[in-house]
């Protein structure tokens, strides 16, 4: 899996939860940035991102999670890419 | 009395312990004498002003001087109305004039009140220490809150120095041990009463109070304190515990002793795996309506024999001289085991919505019990009360509902959307999201359209808890046996869509 690949699922993760396409996928993309995410929304999409990629995150690397780049980040970490 | 409960007591903790520390805001800590200083800095400035209506306004801040604001006006007399500046306008000049407030205090860089006649309390400098009690009748208001109302009006729940007083006396039948070594959390923004128990207890006590800077994410923020600062002693609503459910495994806190909750309905569940994160602490379920002063009951949990209907847990028996009542439909007392609306009667009872006799004649009630008339107050709570004493609760009788522990009428939200809609019928819903927390769910009566500009003036009327955070169209709503919106159809409209996705 690349980055591509994990930027094309996130979107689709984000769609479902936010139910809009009112954002653009980049790495400086934050909350602050996008309608209706905000801290309640994000437990949700935490959620969705753990499922689809059958990862888990632990609640230390969430807190440091700035934006969307540390999120793809993480996550090809976790996937050993 | 409140003078000796509240003021006298807080002022020997003053006396005695000036250099521990009272609060710890943004990672910086006060001493007690700093506190001090801060209170009468405030009340100086007070005793200089002509202050016209006995309700001052409190910009809501996370700093030393908003919490040192309430004491300064508790030593004058004084209630304060808490004020949050993110809140809408319209809202908050609806406070502002309802209540009648001249005097605001914001201790904000810069503020936006500056049409009001204006206590900046950043910016005071006369610290000379005045803290000496003068003689204040009881009846004299320390609070006043407001809370949502079913006709798009918030209404204010105005509480007495008596009614405060008695809440700090009822708290003791916890028999909790805290002490000036403490660390206590105070999560809770002023405008909800949560917070008074937060900040006030502790300082009682001597310990210190660690609050929430206001741009951080609430649960991020509560796990940092509780993970580096030790927190012992905490108030959280169950909705807190519910976002850091998935990652209770990493989590163990084994200073906390206090683990109490109030707001919503607790599940046992959630208990028994938050219990193993914190193998030191006692966990106590309480519950109250602001209108009754903070909290009049209290379960402790007992892990071998927890008492829970349909999964919550028992909101248990009264603490002070709350009592607690079930009635009928006609008024009645029913008999334990059966259903029916809990109405509280105490001295924690506040005596009536401010300057607003017609929402007050609703919700009080005469009670007769062994010959004698009391003052009651229906909570709207669907409740029973089992063999033993214990009650617990079954849910609302009105369409009211907890948002993060706000409490929020659901008509007051449909109220806003009709108005803007004009002729076009509207739902909002409470739904359950996948991690058991409840959002609102908004339904419009019409096909699929654009719904930026409603949204934009729902935004200019209610604070962001109350704005619906789903939407689902409906060319005709769904009516029910007796001719009423079927709103189960509706909600399950929310997951069924959830499931397709």
């Amino acid at each position: 899996m690349n980055k591509e690949i994990i930027i094309d699922k996130l979107r689709t993760i984000f769609i479902n939860v936010l139910e809009h396409e009112d954002f653009e996928i980049n790495d400086e993309l934050s909350a602050g940035d996008v309608s209706g995410w905000d801290s309640l929304s994000h437990m949700l999409i935490i959620g969705e991102v753990e499922e689809m990629f059958s990862i888990k995150f632990k609640f230390k690397e969430l807190n440091k999670m700035k934006n969307l780049g540390d999120m793809i980040t993480l996550i090809g970490n976790k996937l050993n890419l | 009395m409140f003078d000796i409960n509240i003021m006298a007591t807080l002022l020997k903790v003053i006396e005695s312990q000036e250099d521990k520390n009272a609060f710890c805001i943004a990672k910086k800590f006060y001493t007690y004498g700093q506190f001090a200083q801060c209170i009468s800095k405030v009340r100086n400035e007070l005793q200089t002003r002509a202050i016209e209506s006995k309700n001052i306004g409190l910009i809501e801040n996370d700093d030393l001087e908003t919490y040192a604001s309430i004491f300064a006006l508790w030593l004058e007399g004084l209630a304060y109305v808490p004020i949050s500046s993110d809140a809408p306008i319209d809202r908050n000049e609806d406070v502002i004039k309802q209540s009648n407030i001249s005097v605001i205090i914001d201790s904000s860089e810069s503020t936006k009140f500056s049409s009001y006649d204006l206590i900046e309390s950043s910016k005071l400098t006369n610290l000379k220490l005045n803290l000496k009690t003068t003689i204040i009748s009881e009846e004299d208001l320390v609070y006043i809150l407001f809370t949502s109302g079913t006709t798009g009006r918030p209404k204010g729940v105005p509480i007495s120095r008596s009614n405060l007083s008695a809440f700090v006396k009822s708290y003791e039948d916890l028999a909790l041990n805290i002490t000036n070594e403490d660390r206590c959390l105070q999560m809770f923004n002023l405008t909800f009463d949560l917070s008074v128990v937060s900040y006030l207890i502790p300082l009682l006590k001597g310990a210190c109070v660690f609050t929430i800077p206001k741009n951080e994410i609430k649960y991020s923020y509560v796990y940092e304190l509780l993970d580096e600062d030790d927190i012992s002693v905490t108030m959280m609503v169950p909705s807190i515990i519910q976002y850091l459910r998935p990652y209770f495994d990493e989590m163990n806190f084994p200073k906390m002793k206090y683990s109490l909750f109030c707001g919503e309905a607790l599940s046992l569940k959630l208990m028994e795996e938050w219990s193993e994160c914190i193998p030191n602490a006692s966990i106590i379920n309480v519950y109250g309506p602001t209108e009754h002063t903070v909290f009049c009951t209290q379960y402790k949990y007992d892990s071998e024999k927890a008492l829970n209907y349909n999964g919550s847990l028992s909101i248990g028996k009264q603490i002070g001289n709350s009592n607690l009542i079930i009635i009928d439909e006609n008024g009645k007392l029913v008999p334990s085991g059966e259903k029916g609306e809990l109405c509280l009667i105490g001295d924690q009872l506040m005596e009536g919505y401010w300057n607003n006799e017609k929402k007050s004649k609703e919700v009080f009630l005469n009670i007769e019990i062994d010959g004698v008339f009391h003052k009651a107050y229906r909570t709207g709570d669907l409740c029973f009360k089992d063999a033993q004493g214990f009650f617990f609760y079954s849910g609302r009788l009105d369409f009211q509902t907890k948002i993060q522990g706000f409490r929020v009428e659901l008509s007051e939200i449909e109220c806003h959307a009709k108005d803007y809609l004009d002729k076009i019928n509207v739902v909002a819903l409470a739904i359950e999201n996948k991690l058991g927390n409840n959002e609102i769910g908004l339904v419009i009566e019409s096909e699929e359209t654009d719904t930026e500009d409603l949204f934009n003036y729902l935004k200019s009327k209610m604070p962001q808890y109350m704005i619906p955070t789903r939407l689902r169209f409906e060319p005709i709503f769904p009516l029910n046996i007796n001719g009423k919106i079927d709103r189960k159809v509706l909600t399950a409209l929310f997951l069924k869509n959830k499931e397709n996705e």
